[in-house]
């Protein structure tokens, strides 16, 4: 999986191509542990990300926790595939999708 | 002169036609091939055409006539001006016809292979000649050319002959002359391509077993080890030798391909290709066969003596140890011993039963450097009898030890047997999924108690009827059945929910099927997608 970012301020924007799984799933996870401190707005794009599972999930749901108490996160240009996940798991009702 | 000659009266009559035969000479003929064949009423006839120079509408008629009595008329040693008539008028289409063969010289010519069956010669700057031993070979060079054209068409990349030729007595076919290096060579002069050699020599026989033939386009390898197993009868106590051939029995028939003679000689790399060669053993049958004769050409007839590899291959015993290991590695998907052992073991039963008939029906009993090592493989054949009760053995299975870092390993074995089916992308997708929450949960749970880390099972099924994936996911941790835990509750907001629980909803609500069973101190967790 690569991770992309990029900073405005704020605003935190992470474009994800490939697999989130329970292999990169850490990866992920250590990228935000160590950028989140002083950001308000967090922009996933997954555009490029072909399949998540649980191990994924739990970044994100994390990661939405984080930012629920200090700005916003919302996920966008989510695939067919990825989002049949989000929707089996109500990750559709929590996560903000654009 | 007489246009006819009888030239076997015996057996299946064979009338030579002589010079031209036209509207002048054929009612003659006619009469003459009568009273030549007398009052015989078998319905085979050959006609030799050795040495018919033309033959007119009024001559066609001739056989035309003949062949109302003759149902069963052939021809034979027909030249290129004649057999172009013959074509032309539907004659090759009515009747086996057969050209003559050209003869060729191989006085001077330089030897640059001997096999088995042939010699192969160079003839000239593209052609190469392959002259066979026995003499009556022209079925054999039939057959080796017919399994090599329905190999190439199946797919299977392989050199064919183009032309059946006389070489003095004997028959040879032409092929063309590859600037090629077999494998064998390419070990011996470049170890370092030894890696190389063993991923494509894997590759291209994963794709043999995996052809599928036609009922009877090929001889039934089954029959043949049978054969050897009856043999084997008289020369075993009684328990064993009953044995052997119960287990032969209980090899299922299969209609998958197998070389036969599948080692490093037989594969040549010519340019960037790798070509298969000496198609003549070609069969269909259980894979078990096939690594029965891969494990005899790299350890079993070197067994007593480490330079027979040498002469043979060409490399020493040591790079055929790690030549046979590592192909069955990669061949199996695993570098699991006990499994690895396990296939090893089975090879060997059909290896040294070949081994043992071959070196009897060759040398018999009486030269002693023979019979000490038919009484070494008959013992060690008697002790694989003692522990193994199949020659069966799954593919569809990897043994890995169960962390994390094996995973995409496993994902990478399911989704190689997925393609071979028709399995969607979104299936394959959830899929992928279903087998990494398992593995993860396996790799985090089932040892967790214990030091050292333990195994996974994964096997993959393919069933039809309906089509559907059925995958098994075996442990030998600790008791735990992951469905009875409560399913998470999708609805809850985001801070009500938990972290985790969700792996194995997802694989509940994406499958057809999940079931749990505990037997034999085992997790067994299995998983069915309907496709």
């Amino acid at each position: 999986m690569k991770i992309k970012k990029s900073q405005n301020e704020s605003q935190l924007i992470i474009a994800l191509e490939g697999r989130l799984d329970t292999l990169t799933a850490p990866q992920l996870e250590a990228e935000l542990n160590a950028s989140l401190d002083e950001i308000a707005e967090l922009v996933f794009d997954f555009k490029d990300l072909e399949y998540i599972s649980s191990a994924g999930l739990r970044v994100l749901l994390s990661a939405h926790k984080a930012m629920a108490k200090k700005g916003s996160m919302k996920v966008t240009n989510v695939r067919e595939e990825v989002m049949e996940v989000f929707e089996l798991t109500g990750f559709s009702d929590i996560l903000t999708i654009e | 002169m007489s246009n006819v000659i009888l030239k076997q009266a015996d057996g299946t009559p064979v009338i030579g036609l002589i010079g031209r035969i036209d509207s002048n000479n054929a009612p003659a003929v006619e009469a003459e091939i009568q009273q030549a064949l007398g009052s015989t009423e078998r319905d085979e006839l050959v006609i030799d055409a050795e040495e018919l120079e033309y033959i007119s509408s009024a001559g066609l008629r001739v056989i035309l006539h003949l062949r109302k009595t003759h149902k069963e008329l052939s021809i034979i040693n027909v030249k290129p001006e004649v057999y172009e008539v013959l074509d032309m008028t539907g004659f090759t289409e009515m009747m086996p016809v057969r050209k003559a063969y050209r003869q060729v010289s191989i006085e001077g010519c330089e030897v640059i292979g001997k096999g088995a069956n042939g010699t192969l010669y160079r003839i000239d700057k593209d052609n190469v000649v392959k002259v066979y031993h026995d003499a009556d070979a022209l079925e054999d060079i039939q057959h080796e050319r017919e399994t090599a054209r329905l190999a190439l068409v199946l797919g299977i990349p392989t050199a064919i002959s183009y032309d059946v030729v006389r070489v003095g007595d004997s028959y040879g076919s032409v092929f063309e002359f590859l600037n090629a290096r077999s494998f064998s060579k390419l070990i011996a002069e470049e170890p370092d391509k030894l890696d190389w050699c063993v991923q494509e020599y894997v590759e291209l026989l994963k794709k043999i077993h995996d052809t599928r033939v036609k009922k009877g386009a090929l001889p039934d390898m089954r029959d043949t080890a049978l054969g050897w197993a009856k043999f084997m009868k008289d020369y075993l106590p009684e328990a064993y030798g009953d044995k052997l051939l119960r287990l032969f029995e209980a090899v299922p028939e299969d209609l998958h391909m197998i070389h036969g003679d599948y080692h490093t000689k037989n594969l040549v790399l010519q340019n960037d290709e790798v070509l298969l060669i000496d198609m003549d053993t070609l069969a269909v049958g259980n894979r078990i066969f096939e690594l029965g004769s891969m494990f005899n050409a790299y350890i079993g007839f070197s067994e007593m003596d480490h330079e027979e590899v040498k002469r043979f291959q060409g490399f020493d015993q040591e790079t055929a140890n790690v030549f046979w290991r590592k192909s069955l590695e990669l061949y199996l998907g695993t570098t699991d011993e006990e499994k690895i052992r396990e296939v090893e073991d089975k090879a060997r039963i059909v290896g040294y039963t070949r081994m043992i008939r071959r070196s009897i029906r060759r040398h018999g009993l009486e030269i002693e450097a023979k019979r000490i090592e038919i009484d070494h493989w008959k013992a060690e054949l008697m002790d694989l009898l003692d522990r193994y009760d199949t020659l069966l053995f799954s593919v569809n299975e990897l043994t890995v030890e169960a962390k994390k870092e094996n995973l995409q390993q496993v994902i990478d074995f399911v989704d190689e047997r997925l393609e071979k089916t028709e399995c969607p992308m979104k299936a394959e997708m959830q899929i992928d999924m279903a087998v990494e929450e398992i593995f993860v949960n396996i790799a985090s749970y089932a040892y967790a108690n214990e030091d050292r880390i333990g195994k996974a099972v994964i096997r993959v099924e393919t069933l039809e009827d309906p089509l559907r994936v059925v995958l098994t996911f075996m442990d030998n941790g600790m008791p735990y059945d992951p469905l009875a835990k409560e399913d998470p509750d999708v609805t809850l907001s985001a801070d009500q929910r938990e972290i985790g629980g969700l792996g194995i909803f997802l694989v509940k609500n994406t499958m057809d099927d999940v079931a749990y069973e505990y037997k034999d101190g085992k997790n067994i967790l299995t998983i069915r997608k309907n496709l």
